[in-house]
């Protein structure tokens, strides 16, 4: 049961991550700057709780501010660029952040203990839930009351003015200029977000991992986090999540081919965008379902 | 001072490898719209075939150059099916995310047939180090600064001077005007991918001479520093490659001797962000 529960907290970070780039890709950018905020929501919940001794939600809802300052502070400049450009500035971004951590130096004695940041020795002794006596369950749960939370509002976003803004401006920025759309609010308040999330989910992933290294924040995460949106498909809040399943199956179902599985995982990756673009759950997928689920609209006959 | 000058010399000579990565990324950019993140990748692929040959017949230089750069070659072209022809109608992004993978592919690949996780690449050690004045050239870095400076007039004879250099400027320039004046635009596109990969290995060559050795980080590393160089120049101008590269050799080493080794990449990441994020060029249509 352990390992169940162990996998549904992995499967809840993910899920977080891919949603703070689904909510950014809605708007047409795709950001690798998410694992960037990602790195900063976990260094700072994780040295709220190990070193100022602050209770967990505090703690993780001021890692979640953190990403969201810096999604808000990303999001300005990378209004000048789009596309391909915005892809490299964001990546800068992210790797601009590891790099910090690589040389940030702040740590405490507790005891026989060294606690905190240690430059390249990684963040070490973010126990909380340990010294808290939190079993999997405990911990599992928490985890996806947030993730809950983030489906239920990104859930009822895409269904409310705010949703079809951000499509809008994703489908074609001059038209939605030209009706009236504040297009800098709208990317900048995408990357908020995207920010809020992905450092919540950073806050939430310091906690379970209880050491931090720099190096598991760079170009890898960052571009599972928006595989998971791109592969899964942005048609609704969905599609993240297929993503995750789709290479979470696909990481533990080739684990029988040893050495052989990451060539074989790029290898599938590559057919996968050949043969759904854009995406398991595309827009047109989801109107297809939509139409389905809705009672078959009354047909007026010539004569009634 | 002799610290800053010495610092500058140093930055030009790495500049100059640097700035061949750019344009390698500028004729693929240029021609195909598209940005080829498996760059690095490929040229690691070139570089770890090439110490393989090293390791079995030590001492055969040119055969390690040669097979360097077959295999540099080799891995484009698996790049270019892949990620490329295969995905021409789909948007530039979709490209982009694909080269990714086939990165995480060719990392993968030579992970498995290394012996260990650092490579020795061979060097010519006979070359001696020159002294001007107080500033030291070491060989290596003159041998790449040197190596570097023929490359890239052989590949700008090449496009200004040449039929097929005329075309591949006429793609990059307009490739709807390129069609109606009969110029084959996927086969031009196909072979400025294969000119790249060849500027790329042969990069690869001078850049693991240098270093003496290879990890997998190489393809992060050449595809970071090679894209810096492009968007340094203005994102598809073949000599603002050269001179972007140069910039960002310079402003690594003086980094490196004024605030040490662990911010030199630092240094060069946020020189990317801040060129990206702030020039006006680059949102504009660049052109080759």
């Amino acid at each position: 049961m352990e390992f169940y529960f162990a996998l549904a907290t992995l499967f809840g970070f993910r899920i977080l991550l891919g949603l703070s780039a689904y909510v950014v890709i809605l708007t047409g950018q795709i950001s690798m700057a998410q694992a960037g905020f990602y790195a900063l929501g976990a260094y700072t919940a994780g040295a709220a709780t190990a070193l100022w001794g602050w209770p967990i939600v505090p703690a993780v809802l001021l890692g979640a501010i953190v990403g969201a300052v810096f999604g808000f502070l990303v999001g300005f400049p990378a209004l000048r660029v789009r596309g391909l450009f915005l892809v490299i500035a964001t990546l800068a971004f992210t790797e601009i952040v590891r790099m910090v951590f690589l040389n940030l130096k702040y740590t405490i004695r507790v005891g026989d203990r060294t606690i905190g940041p240690a430059a390249a020795e990684g963040f070490r002794g973010i126990t909380y839930y340990f010294e808290n006596g939190w079993s999997s369950l405990q911990i599992a749960g928490f985890t996806w009351l947030f993730v809950l939370a983030v489906l239920l509002a990104f859930w009822l976003m895409d269904r409310s003015r705010a949703g079809v803004v951000l499509r809008a401006v994703g489908e074609d920025e001059l038209a939605a200029s030209s009706v009236g759309i504040n297009l800098t609010a709208a990317k900048v308040s995408a990357m908020t977000l995207g920010g809020l999330v992905a450092g919540l989910a950073g806050a939430l992933y310091a906690h379970y991992a209880t050491y931090l290294s720099q190096e598991e924040f760079g170009v890898l995460l960052a571009s599972f986090a928006v595989a998971y949106p791109l592969i899964g498909g942005t048609g609704s809040v969905l599609g993240p999540i297929a993503g995750v399943l789709f290479f979470s199956l696909l990481i533990d179902g080739l684990r029988f081919l040893g050495d052989w599985r990451n060539l074989l995982f790029g290898v599938l990756i590559v057919a996968m965008m050949n043969v759904r673009p854009h995406g398991i759950i595309d827009v047109r997928l989801v109107r297809r379902l939509a139409a389905l689920l809705r009672p078959a609209p009354k047909r007026a006959y010539a004569g009634d | 001072m002799v610290d800053f000058l010495q610092a500058l010399v140093d930055g030009v000579m790495l500049g100059a490898t640097y700035a061949l990565l750019g344009l390698g990324f500028t004729l693929i950019f240029g021609v195909l719209r598209r940005l080829n993140l498996a760059f690095g990748p490929t040229i690691l692929v070139g570089i770890y075939a090439g110490s393989h040959v090293g390791l079995a017949w030590p001492g055969a230089l040119a055969a390690v150059m040669a097979v360097t750069v077959a295999a540099a070659i080799l891995a484009g072209i698996y790049v270019e099916r892949c990620s490329f022809r295969a995905l021409s109608r789909q948007a530039p992004v979709v490209s982009m995310i694909s080269t990714f993978a086939v990165w995480m592919q060719l990392q993968e690949l030579v992970s498995l047939f290394a012996a260990s996780r650092t490579m020795p690449y061979p060097s010519p050690a006979w070359l001696p180090a020159v002294a001007a004045g107080p500033i030291l050239l070491r060989s290596d870095a003159l041998l790449m600064w040197s190596g570097a400076t023929a490359i890239m007039l052989a590949l700008f004879v090449l496009l200004y001077r040449t039929r097929f250099g005329t075309a591949v400027r006429a793609v990059a320039d307009s490739s709807e005007a390129a069609t109606l004046m009969g110029v084959n635009v996927a086969a031009v596109g196909a072979a400025a991918f294969l000119v790249a990969s060849a500027v790329g290995g042969l990069a690869g060559v001078l850049i693991a001479q240098s270093q003496q050795q290879v990890t997998p980080y190489f393809g992060l590393w050449a595809t970071v520093k090679g894209l810096t160089a492009m968007l340094l120049g203005g994102a598809g101008s073949l000599s603002g490659a050269v001179v972007g590269g140069v910039i960002l050799g310079v402003v690594e080493t003086q980094t490196l001797w004024h605030f040490g080794g662990q911010w030199r990449d630092l240094a060069a990441y946020a020189l990317l962000f801040l060129v990206v994020a702030l020039s006006p060029r680059a949102r504009g249509e660049p052109s080759l």
